[in-house]
């Protein structure tokens, strides 16, 4: 079975984020990017898919500019196999990206795609469900274990209140959730081997799928600063300012 | 401090105009003084020709102060290098300009006002009897001046502050120059490093050998065969990745960063000293982890000099027997190989009687730390630097097989030696790297937290100043160390300037994390402040692979005898 696990080049999530002064987003000049924290976990899944040998072979792919090349090489680094770039400058929604990962998957003709639940720039939380919805291929989303079956696979679901365990059939698409796994770090031998490995470049244009822009961000805001707290000296005084000056009670 | 003053310093401009040809033209002239102080060194130590062991005795202030002084020059050359090969490739930032602009700034001052050889020791012109001509000469040189008068300023100083603390989340501390691949293997082994870097300073506090799955950890991800040649089953990747490799483990913690060095010793000593059995035997298995050697020389009156090593081994048909006592060996309980450097030939007092063998030994435990025959050790406390603890050994006709003779030849154990020193010294000044980047970034990040009379005091000029020459000198201390590690690399002779890489980093380190300290106050002085240990380990920098002191002995020989 191939898997194929898309990947998103993102602000390295210990970086403290900064908004451009003309608010129109984030600053991402001379910034430290890294692959998204659930795309790594969706990547190191299939390895160990390949490594318990229900797997043969994990291509990676991702879309943007052409630093993500460096964010594939990571995951090479890690034990994928090949990697593919569609190479974009235009800003990519979730639909459109959703759109590339279909015509690749036509392509490439995966028993399954793993992938992140989320990018942790945007928080979108949608590529996975659309690709998914485009494909008309089941989807399993916040996954915190997976089994490979004969012709199926089992996974659990994190859901509010507990944990949900479905089959699904393959081919399917699934998203990592935090718990899913622990992704490893890149060793040496590994990152040698990965200088060698096959890396694609193709355009949006080659794959036939148009990226235009359909949603406009108005504006992006620092997050309010946080005002100091107060001291109450009882619980009737903490009871009265619920009520009267919080609302809560 | 007003917000208005602060605002102030904060944007006050360094020199940021194109300064490049104006360093060339300082480092031309501080080529010129180091010349002139070669002259005067020569007349000293040299007078005929030849060097003579009895002057660089006599002069060793003179000798030990030119060493220094080549060293502070070759630190230019090489961070004058990475500003102009990054101004070419288009990505010479704020932050570089201010390191290279600070850094000659007080360095050439040094030159001629003194050079730190440590605290309370400083070497002038006079101290190696340079004319005083050259001394005018190179001080009247207009790009010497201007550096001297406008690149170590508080403002600059300020400046390159406020881009650190608002990089320190983005470890922007300047650019260090690595292609991508090497950049891979630093984000990989800084986040390995980190990840134990809470539990390294408990190992510290208690005592503690380094957990073996950690060391299991680091043999996966390809520390231990990292310079190995593939054909012996490591990763042939040269000097430049084990730096970068130390550099980060050594950030995190010294001991992390050593493991690998005992490895680089015994398998550097194989791969070139070795027969070809030697080296299929053991090289597969050093790059594997699955030997861990400890490197067994320094004797209890045999330090710096080894010539007068004593502990014998004497052969009897197949065995050699082995007696005599070892000291400050590192890792020796939980090793399985010893490279153990004895006397073969009682008759050769000097270094030619000196042979290295290959000794296998069992390894040990807490219980048994030394279950082999013929051999016993005990534990010796120590500062810092723990993680593998450190021994004394002794030897009572302990049973080494012949076959153990590195390269199967007598009295080849001092050159064999010899030849791991620039490795060891490369990997080391890497070491010493790692440790002073760990200060700078503690004491940075403390200064950014801890508020005093109602600002972060990392606002007060002196607490800035002091960060901003701890990144200063860790950047020159690395270009020198990446330059070192590039000659290894190009197959050139590198011994001169590996020591002088280990001189000088190992003295950036030990300084960075008595500043680091100095920042904490008596936050530092407690044990569960980072700072605190990193100040203990830092100090065994300057003092193991060469003592500072016989570090510059040996430079200054081998640039007044012409070598390199």
């Amino acid at each position: 079975m191939k898997i194929l696990v898309p990947v998103k080049r993102v602000l390295d999530p210990y970086v403290k984020v900064r908004v451009k002064q003309d608010q129109s987003g984030v600053d991402l000049a001379n910034a430290k990017m890294a692959m998204n924290p659930f795309c790594e976990i969706a990547v190191e899944q299939a390895i160990r898919l390949k490594e318990a040998k229900q797997a043969s072979e994990i291509v990676l792919v991702s879309a943007g500019a052409q630093q993500a090349q460096e964010t594939l090489r990571t995951g090479l680094a890690m034990g994928a196999d090949r990697a593919i770039l569609i190479k974009s400058d235009s800003v990519l929604e979730p639909l459109a990206v959703a759109k590339l990962l279909k015509a690749v998957v036509e392509k490439e003709d995966p028993g399954l795609v793993l992938m992140g639940k989320q990018a942790v720039d945007d928080d979108n939380n949608q590529t996975g469900q659309m690709l998914a919805a485009l494909l008309g291929w089941p989807q399993g989303t916040f996954i915190s274990k997976i089994e490979v079956l004969d012709d199926a696979i089992q996974i659990t679901r994190e859901i509010d209140g507990g944990l949900e365990t479905l089959k699904l059939q393959r081919p399917a698409v699934l998203t990592a959730d935090l718990r899913l796994c622990e992704p490893r770090y890149a060793s040496l031998p590994n990152i040698m081997k990965a200088k060698k490995k096959p890396l694609d470049t193709m355009t949006p244009e080659d794959l036939g799928v148009s990226v235009e822009q359909r949603l406009t961000i108005q504006k992006v805001e620092e997050p309010p600063t946080r005002q100091a707290g107060i001291k109450v000296s009882s619980v009737a005084e903490l009871v009265e300012k619920l009520q009267k000056e919080a609302k809560v009670l | 401090m007003s917000q208005a003053a602060r605002a102030d310093l904060h944007t006050a401009n360094a020199l940021t105009t194109d300064l490049l040809p104006t360093y060339r033209q300082a480092l031309d002239a501080a080529d010129t003084f180091q010349n002139a102080a070669k002259a005067s060194v020569t007349r000293l130590i040299a007078p005929e020709g030849r060097v003579s062991g009895a002057l660089v005795t006599q002069e060793q202030t003179a000798a030990h102060g030119y060493a220094w002084l080549a060293t502070y020059v070759a630190a230019l050359r090489e961070t004058l290098a990475w500003a102009e090969r990054r101004e070419a490739a288009g990505e010479l930032g704020e932050v570089e300009r201010l390191i290279v602009q600070i850094g000659f700034g007080e360095y050439l001052h040094q030159l001629t006002g003194g050079i730190a050889m440590s605290q309370g020791e400083a070497v002038r012109p006079q101290d190696l009897g340079v004319e005083l001509e050259a001394v005018k000469a190179f001080e009247a040189d207009s790009a010497v001046q201007a550096l001297r008068r406008e690149g170590n300023t508080n403002a600059a100083r300020m400046r390159l502050t406020v881009l650190l603390r608002d990089g320190f989340d983005r470890l922007h501390f300047g650019a260090p120059g690595l292609d991508e691949t090497l950049e891979m293997v630093r984000d990989q082994f800084r986040k390995l490093a980190e990840s134990h870097a809470e539990a390294a300073h408990q190992w510290h506090l208690k005592d503690e050998l380094i957990p073996l799955e950690v060391v299991e950890q680091l043999a996966e991800m390809g520390v231990f065969g990292l310079t190995v040649p593939e054909e012996h089953g490591g990763l042939g990747m040269g000097k430049m990745a084990m730096c970068v490799v130390t550099e980060e483990l050594s950030r995190g913690y010294i001991g992390l960063g050593s493991l690998g060095t005992r490895s680089e010793i015994a398998a550097e000593l194989i791969r070139l000293g070795g027969t070809e059995e030697q080296k299929a035997h053991y090289l597969p298995k050093i790059a594997s982890g699955e030997i861990l050697p400890t490197a067994v020389f320094t004797e209890p009156n045999t330090g710096s000099d080894l010539g007068s090593l004593r502990t014998r081994a004497l052969r009897d048909g197949e065995t050699y027997r082995v007696t005599g006592n070892k000291t400050w060996i590192t890792h020796a309980a939980r090793s399985d190989l010893m490279t153990l450097l004895v006397r073969t030939n009682p008759d050769e007092p000097g270094y030619k009687g000196l042979s290295m063998f290959l000794a296998e030994k069992p390894r040990g435990d807490d219980a048994n730390p030394f279950p082999a025959k013929g051999m016993t050790g005990g534990e010796i406390k120590v500062l810092g630097y723990r993680g593998m603890k450190e021994y004394e050994l002794a030897f009572d006709e302990f049973e080494v097989p012949a076959s153990g003779l590195l390269g199967g030849e007598e009295g080849q154990g001092f050159k064999h030696l010899m030849a791991t020193f620039e490795s060891a010294r490369i990997q080391t000044a890497a070491r010493a790297v790692g440790v002073a980047q760990n200060a700078m970034e503690l004491g940075l990040s403390y200064a950014m937290d801890r508020v005093q009379f109602g600002n972060p005091i990392a606002d007060f000029p002196r607490v800035a100043g002091k960060i901003a020459m701890m990144a200063v000198e860790t950047m020159m201390a690395r270009q020198l160390t990446y330059f070192a590690a590039r000659e290894k690399d190009s197959e050139r002779r590198c011994d001169i300037e590996a020591g002088k890489a280990k001189l000088l980093g190992a003295r950036v380190a030990w300084s960075n994390a008595d500043n680091a300290l100095q920042i904490h106050g008596g936050n530092g002085y407690a044990e569960e402040y980072k700072i605190s240990r990193v100040l203990c380990d830092a100090r065994i920098l300057n003092i193991f692979e060469g003592a500072a002191e016989i570090q510059a002995q040996v430079i200054a020989r081998g640039l007044i005898a012409g070598r390199n």
